[in-house]
């Protein structure tokens, strides 16, 4: 019986097409799945209204989209790890603030970022030592930080927003940081969008391919095990939110390049915009499994969404609704076809799944 | 003999409010097996737990390969040639074989995982070893024994000089057994010193050389195996005689009260069709996946059935879910204690009282009576002999033979017909053993059926009074205790359908 499955395992693994193989990778399934669910919705939303697939569109679109990846990218870190990060809203708003308060003051745009990312990195360290050292519960002690990080926005520029940077800095250098965050172009494309897929492109390297990802994965699926074989669960941990932080500092810069000025309520509710992303890729929020292209995918797939139901009109309740139908079925469908034993669906699929095995 | 790799003396450790180690002495030389013995809670885990760097001991002195260490991180031990096969299964299982061996050491080039040599390395390790596992498979995938047999596999990987193997077959296939105990022969050859645990005292014969026994903490004896018998290891473990093993009462066997006919569900149970009498114990015997526990879940009513009859006195009962099954009467001691047992983070009392809540608070709104708990609780840890300093300890502080009486008691304050024990004596100690069996026999005397799922065969062939086999999801055979030998059971546990081995 066992050498008859073995048998058929090695022959599958030799007869495999490329494509099967690359379905085989961890965490694909999922991935792939969403990002045929977005582009179903998307040329469903291009059918209806032609103006979805024109370039100023879609470039329009690249753009919105990079924000929802970035926080895609720092919650799934940290979701893979098991735990999650509540504080990624709050360290958006932190991080416009305090660049924006720094760039009104005259301070150089290079410095002004490098102050802003020590202290929204800060967060992240605190985050992480709290979650994998002290062994808090990460609800607690990322809600923690959450309103401690929004309260440093709130008081960073004396409880209200900042003035237009332009009037510290002077216009040409609030321009040139407006461009290279925000308005600029690269090959037709918005510059945000490239920070976002050079990041994305870094951060999927360290997750799949590094050591540090992969201790990532250990300590979500098994965290005792992981620590019995040496891993450093601590830093590990560390490693994941400051990943987070980052993002999340990222993403604020961007807002303040955005609006030329600081808002003290940027960034509201990211990280749970961050999880329905991860979520909808297929990142378990009970950590070790989902991979970032998953991420991607659920990012898109949100402002797809968002984009297409606003060519249509529809409000904003409309977009909401639907993001939050949309992440319960593609949890729900993961319940029902890896654990819902038992259920007419899998039931049929695992009969499927035996025949196939059999012939 | 070989060199001495381990020494440690006047070892002491305490935990909150428990004497866990008390002056305890263990040695280790190279090229000898030694079982360290001794009932739950006698301390052998914490001791090997220190040498492995997963606690730190209290004081005491700790060499390893002729050099005194300090407190060890895991890590550490493993560098100075220290792996430990722990008694939970401890492995990632979203991660495949071969990322859970090298996991924690992972071959690297700069930062960057190199997987293709991992995965070769790992099947390398594998066919080593005999071992019918894909390096690529995801472990969660793996039934449970292979995942065991995995951890085993990481263990060696780490070119290990002193292997530690906290109860490596509890989860076991005999042949997966001869298998382990063939690669501890050649390991023993090779020089390494292995610390072998087991509840399985006559497992024992196959490989060790000498035993050291601890009691409560204490440390009691070491002696070569060949000069010391198995009753002698019970009695020091012990500390006083256990006269029977298996203690047996006879009763009339009476009228019919439960049948299960042509249950199908899943490829793991099909068409079984087993009847119980009133005050008989009847046990089912079988490999490790052979489908019994599949088939209690199934009566129970937690899967799924496809097809099959229930009858309770004659008369039919749908069972769909757990509830039905405990209204009608029939209950079940599940095999898997932490995970399916107990809640562990409530205590002895919450325990017990959850099944039975219907019975101690009022039939309207569902106010809990504590008097009635009381009474209830007080009964079962009573008439159990649970081992606590009172009913509202968390029952994850109780030892394994504790936690068992738990899951046992939980049931015996309903009036039950049928009561379904699947392997309820497994990594329990030998006296928490004898006790479980007394609980068995006071149920048959009280004209209960009882279903005894077990792997250890002199344990099922003691206790039960007629002997059902299972193999490959079905019924292989049925024997009459007192007639029956291992060799038939073993014969009709391995009795594979012709189609399956000569399949595709």
């Amino acid at each position: 019986m066992i050498t008859v499955e073995k048998g058929y395992e090695k022959q599958m693994e030799q007869t495999l097409s490329p494509i099967r193989r690359f379905l085989k990778i961890r965490g694909m399934g999922s991935a792939v799945t969403a990002f045929i669910g977005m582009v179903i919705i998307f040329l469903a939303f291009g059918l209806i209204n032609p103006i979805v697939f024109g370039s100023a569109n879609i470039v329009n679109l690249l753009r919105s989209m990079s924000i929802y990846l970035l926080i895609g990218i720092g919650q799934s870190y940290v979701l893979i790890t098991g735990n999650i990060d509540l504080s990624i809203g709050s360290v958006v708003g932190m991080s416009a603030m305090i660049s924006a308060t720094l760039m009104t003051m005259g301070v150089p745009v290079p410095l002004a970022i490098l102050i802003t990312m020590i202290c929204c990195l800060a967060v992240g360290a605190i985050n992480g030592t709290l979650v994998g050292r002290f062994k808090l519960p990460p609800f607690i002690a990322t809600l923690g930080t959450m309103f401690v990080a929004r309260g440093i926005a709130f008081m960073v520029n004396g409880n209200r927003n900042t003035d237009a940077i332009a009037s510290g800095i002077g216009r040409e250098a609030a321009t040139s940081f407006g461009n290279v965050f925000y308005y600029g172009r690269t090959f037709g494309i918005f510059n945000t969008f490239w920070i976002a897929i050079v990041l994305f492109i870094i951060f999927f390297f360290l997750l799949s391919k590094t050591r540090s990802g992969r201790h990532i994965y250990a300590i979500g699926s098994n965290v005792d095990a992981a620590k019995l074989s040496g891993v450093n669960v601590g830093n590990t941990v560390t490693k994941a939110y400051l990943v987070s932080a980052f993002c999340a500092c990222m993403v604020g810069l961007i807002r303040a390049a955005q609006s030329g000025m600081g808002n003290m309520e940027a960034g509201v509710m990211y990280e749970m915009f961050g999880v329905a992303a991860s979520v909808i890729g297929g990142v378990s929020p009970l950590g070790g499994t989902g991979i970032l292209l998953g991420t991607l995918a659920g990012a898109s797939v949100w402002q797809i969404l968002e984009n297409g139901l606003n060519m249509l009109l529809a409000p904003v309740g409309i977009q909401r609704m639907l993001i939050g139908i949309i992440v319960v079925i593609a949890v729900l469908l993961d319940v029902v076809l890896r654990r819902g034993q038992g259920t007419k669906l899998s039931r049929l699929l695992q009969r499927g799944n035996s025949r196939a095995k059999r012939e | 003999m070989g060199e001495r790799l381990v020494s440690m003396k006047h070892i002491y450790k305490s935990f909150p409010g428990v004497k866990a180690l008390d002056d305890v002495q263990f040695a280790l030389n190279a090229g000898e097996v030694i079982a360290l013995l001794g009932e739950n809670g006698a301390g052998k885990s914490t001791l090997v737990k220190i040498l492995s760097g997963v606690y730190t001991r209290d004081s005491g002195q700790l060499e390893i390969l002729g050099k005194q260490h300090g407190d060890l991180s895991p890590k550490q031990a493993q560098e100075l040639g220290v792996a430990i096969i722990h008694q939970e299964l401890n492995m990632c299982r979203h991660l495949t074989v071969a990322e859970n061996i090298f996991l924690g050491r992972e071959k690297t080039k700069g930062d960057v995982l190199l997987n293709r040599k991992m995965e070769a390395e790992a099947q390398h390790i594998l066919d080593d070893l005999k071992m019918d596992i894909s390096p690529r498979q995801v472990v969660g995938d793996l039934p449970v024994s292979k995942q065991q047999m995995v951890e085993i596999a990481k263990a060696l990987s780490t070119n290990a000089k002193i292997l530690i193997m906290d109860e490596p077959t509890s989860s076991l296939t005999s042949k997966e057994i001869e298998d382990l105990f063939r690669i501890i022969g050649a390991l023993r050859k090779s020089g390494c010193g292995i610390v072998y645990i087991s509840h399985r005292l006559e497992e024992l014969k196959h490989i060790v050389d000498r035993v050291t026994i601890l009691r409560d903490g204490k440390y009691i004896v070491t002696a070569d195996f060949a000069e010391i018998t198995i009753d002698e290891i019970i009695t020091h473990m012990v500390g006083r005689e256990i006269t029977e093993k298996f203690p047996r009462v006879s009763c009339e066997k009476g009228r019919e009260i439960f049948s299960v006919s042509n249950l199908n569900a899943g490829r793991m149970v099909r068409d079984i069709n087993i009847t119980l009498y009133e005050g008989e114990v009847v046990g089912i015997a079988g490999l490790m996946g052979a489908g019994r526990t599949e088939m209690t879940r199934a009566i129970f009513g937690i899967d799924p059935k496809e097809s099959g009859e229930i009858r309770l006195d004659g008369k039919v009962v749908k069972i769909n879910k757990p509830m039905d099954a405990i209204k009608a009467g029939v209950v079940l001691a599940p095999e898997d204690r932490k995970k399916d047992g107990l809640c562990t983070k409530l205590s002895i009392r919450q325990n017990l009282a959850l099944p039975n809540l219907d019975m101690i608070s009022d039939k309207i709104i569902g106010v809990l009576r504590r008097k009635k708990e009381d009474v209830l609780c007080e009964k079962a840890v009573k008439s159990l002999a649970v081992k606590a300093h009172d009913i509202d300890v968390d029952a994850a502080n109780l030892s394994g033979g504790n936690q068992q009486k738990v899951v046992v008691g939980k049931w015996l304050a309903r009036t039950s017909r049928v009561v379904i024990f699947d392997e309820p004596t497994r990594g329990i100690d030998v006296a928490a053993k004898v006790e479980i069996y007394n609980i068995i026999n006071q149920l048959k005397e009280q004209g209960v059926a009882v279903l005894f799922v077990s792997s250890e065969m002199p344990e099922v062939l003691g206790i039960a009074d007629r002997i059902i086999v299972m193999c490959d999801g079905r019924i292989t055979g049925e024997l009459m205790a007192d007639e029956a030998t291992q060799d038939e059971i073993l014969t009709l546990a391995t009795k594979f359908e012709q189609k399956t081995a000569a399949g595709a």
